[in-house]
């Protein structure tokens, strides 16, 4: 694990838990977790937060692993994800919202119409993180997360589509697009929210 | 079905709104009612509905009735499209069946090339006719995709093509899904000559209401712009005045607007919303509609307009939904306390509900503040995942950037958390460190904390005069109290029931919902 997977872990996640944080990364960070304390990078407590400096290492680290990926495939993959990106947010705000009001979930037809568009989702965006793995390996890990938020939501276990807090797909899926937009260069001040 | 594509909205129009949509409807009613309104015709929405499976082919079909349409807007203002020394402009409109306010196009000052702005010059003022011709220039544009041709003729078609187009525009579509409205068909369009109310001092551009449709107070509302036209009024971006404001400035003209709103009022059996516009000291009338209203208001309305014997009391009754009851049976932010504390931001209803407390625009400070037992309002340039602890401790939640189906929208209707997003640039510094109210069902930003209060059935006078109404009206009579068989709930299924077992007389906790409920199933039977 490296120091770089560990602070944006943390930074993606504001304030986090050991134990979550472990959750997201796939693995238990335990000593580099330790080592980053200690170097006064993470303020450490009941949850994990990045110390200014720890901001400023992080910063870094994103500028150094940037330097080694191809700036047009990157921002290629994320034209791409734009794309995908507009039909799951409306997929999500169907899923939330109906006729103006909140989706009281008592029509199952409904609520299946809208988790069907799910897997064609799920479809498209599943190559476009393949193709920004190539570049930055560490991305795939959101192939897996996603993947795991979709099983969840297929059990209908409906908590894994938009759900915060937890590694629901709303949340992977706005991780990777912070993810993108840094690896591409851009701000988010810059792009639209 | 009419099968005349165009109409003149002369007065003796007799098709219903689903052909002439409700634009053409209004007009031809106010025409009727010797109501001073620029003459007008109206493009059929059967022609819309065609126009979007052969667009070339029903354009060519009906040009020639539009034409004589034009001709008939000539000699009835004595001015001439695309020529002459009193050049004709005219609006293009687009109205469906149902209002669908700001969802579809609408063309004004159309008719320009350089000679007719040569000629607006001497007949006005260079002023006049430059800027009259930028607002054409840059709406053209904004609608059609291309710069205007210098030819008048090609300027009108496009603009009509451009409107029947606008019913498949995906925010169109969009506000059809929202509000479950059918998607076939297409709309209407109407063209009428132009009025200008940014001629002189004595002109302008507004919107009056009957009676206050937020309060239900009896009394107009209503704001114009002095010198503008009407896009500046519905646009937002301009510094509008009350429309108390035309009563000291031009009263004559302010008293035949009233009149003229009371009387379209007692024509249509409901409050109105109407547009105007002054041309030096003139009033002219360009649209009228059903005001859309607050629950406040529909009861408040419908109770005066049967008390003005405009309307009988099933009709009162039908006014009022249960939707409307129940959500004045809610903790709300009333529309009084609303419109007296200062709007400090605009945007979009993300996430509904009311929450007040004091802005912090850094997730850090917010969640100390919070710690500290503090009511806090986050208000950010857009949120990320790693906002998402600023969020959770937030009672209500404020973004510069972003829409409905932005992160901050998402996670707020997540967290049950009265958002509004999208209201613009320098939001986050004007708001943060004051103590605001988010009002998440509106759209704004108040100043101050506002206290929530609800109305009660028992308490409130205007449910209780309603019940009343009810209890002449309804086949179920239903009681607060008494000796009488108990209605447990007031849903559809158990009023049938009561209703199917011959009871007349009930007890229930919601006689009033109760009542609603019965007498929408006997009409609907």
């Amino acid at each position: 694990m490296t120091d770089l997977a560990v602070l944006q872990g943390v930074r993606l996640k504001g304030r986090v838990s050991r134990a979550d944080l472990a959750t997201t990364l796939g693995e238990d960070p335990g000593e580099v977790v330790d080592d980053l304390t200690r170097s006064g990078l993470l303020a450490d407590g009941p949850t994990l937060r990045l110390t200014p400096e720890g901001r400023g290492r992080l910063d870094e680290l994103l500028t150094a692993e940037r330097s080694n990926v191809d700036l047009a495939a990157i921002s290629a993959a994320y034209n791409d994800f734009r794309a995908v990106n507009t039909e799951f947010k409306a997929l999500v705000t169907d899923w939330q919202v109906r006729h103006g009001q909140p989706n009281t979930h008592d029509d199952s037809e409904y609520d299946a119409a809208v988790l069907a568009r799910l897997d064609g989702v799920h479809q498209r965006i599943t190559p476009i993180v393949a193709a920004a793995a190539a570049q930055l390996p560490r991305l795939g890990r959101y192939s897996t997360k996603l993947q795991t938020a979709l099983d969840n939501v297929h059990t209908g276990d409906t908590i894994w589509l938009s759900r915060p807090l937890i590694d629901s797909y709303h949340t992977v899926w706005f991780e990777l697009h912070e993810e993108l937009i840094i690896a591409a260069g851009l701000t988010r001040e810059t792009e639209d929210g | 079905m009419s099968t005349q594509p165009v109409v003149l909205l002369n007065g003796d129009a007799t098709s219903p709104s689903d052909v002439l949509g409700h634009k053409g409807h209004g007009i031809d009613v106010m025409r009727r009612n010797g109501l001073p309104v620029p003459p007008a015709f109206c493009i059929t929405a059967d022609v819309g509905a065609r126009y979007r499976a052969e667009p070339e082919a029903t354009i060519d079909a009906i040009w020639t009735d539009v034409l004589d349409g034009l001709r008939t807007l000539e000699s009835a203002t004595s001015r001439t499209f695309g020529r002459g020394q009193h050049p004709l402009l005219v609006s293009v409109r687009s109205g469906a069946a149902v209002s669908m306010p700001g969802m579809m196009d609408t063309l004004l000052d159309l008719g320009f090339s350089d000679a007719v702005e040569d000629a607006l010059t001497l007949e006005r003022t260079a002023e006049f006719a430059s800027d009259t011709r930028r607002r054409f220039s840059s709406w053209y544009q904004r609608i059609v995709a291309a710069p205007p041709p210098d030819d008048p003729y090609l300027q009108l078609r496009a603009a009509i093509e451009a409107v029947f187009a606008s019913w498949d525009s995906p925010r169109a579509v969009a506000y059809r899904t929202h509000h479950g409205l059918d998607d076939r068909g297409g709309t209407a369009a109407v063209v009428q000559a132009m009025v200008f109310g940014n001629i002189n001092a004595d002109s302008g551009a507004g919107v009056v209401f009957s009676r206050n449709p937020m309060t239900g107070a009896n009394a107009e509302f209503g704001e114009w712009l002095p010198g503008g036209q009407g896009d500046d009024v519905v646009s937002g971006t301009l510094d509008v005045e009350p429309i108390a404001a035309l009563r000291s400035r031009l009263p004559g003209v302010y008293s035949e607007l009233i009149d003229a709103a009371r009387s379209l009022e007692r024509l249509a059996g409901d409050v109105q919303e109407i547009e105007f516009t002054i041309e030096d000291g003139t009033l002219w009338l360009l649209q009228t509609r059903a005001a859309k209203r607050s629950a406040q208001a529909a009861v408040r309305l419908a109770l005066q307009l049967h008390d003005d014997g405009l309307i009988d009391e099933a009709e009162t009754l039908r006014r009022v939904t249960p939707a409307h009851v129940k959500a004045l049976l809610q903790p709300s932010l009333q529309p009084e306390t609303r419109l007296i504390a200062a709007l400090l931001a605009k945007g979009l209803p993300a996430g509904p509900g009311i929450a007040s407390g004091r802005a912090y625009s850094e997730v850090d400070a917010a969640i100390a503040a919070a710690d500290r037992g503090e009511d806090v309002i986050l208000v950010r340039n857009h949120t990320s995942p790693d906002d998402i602890h600023g969020m959770l401790v937030a009672r209500g939640i404020v973004t510069e950037t972003g829409g409905a189906t932005s992160h901050a929208a998402v996670v707020s209707r997540e967290l049950g958390c009265p958002a509004v997003v999208g209201c613009g640039s320098g939001v986050t510094e004007a708001l943060t460190g004051n103590l605001v109210t988010v009002d998440g069902n509106a759209g704004e930003v108040r100043e101050g904390t506002l206290p929530l209060s609800a109305w009660s059935e028992d308490n409130t006078p205007e449910l209780r005069e309603l019940a009343e109404i009810a209890r002449r009206v309804s086949p179920l009579r239903a009681h607060a109290g008494g000796d009488y068989p108990r209605l447990d709930r007031h849903s559809e299924a158990a009023v049938r029931t009561a209703l199917a077992s011959g009871q007349c007389d009930v007890v229930s906790a919601s006689p009033l919902l109760a009542m609603l409920e019965a007498i929408r199933l006997s009409e609907v039977s």
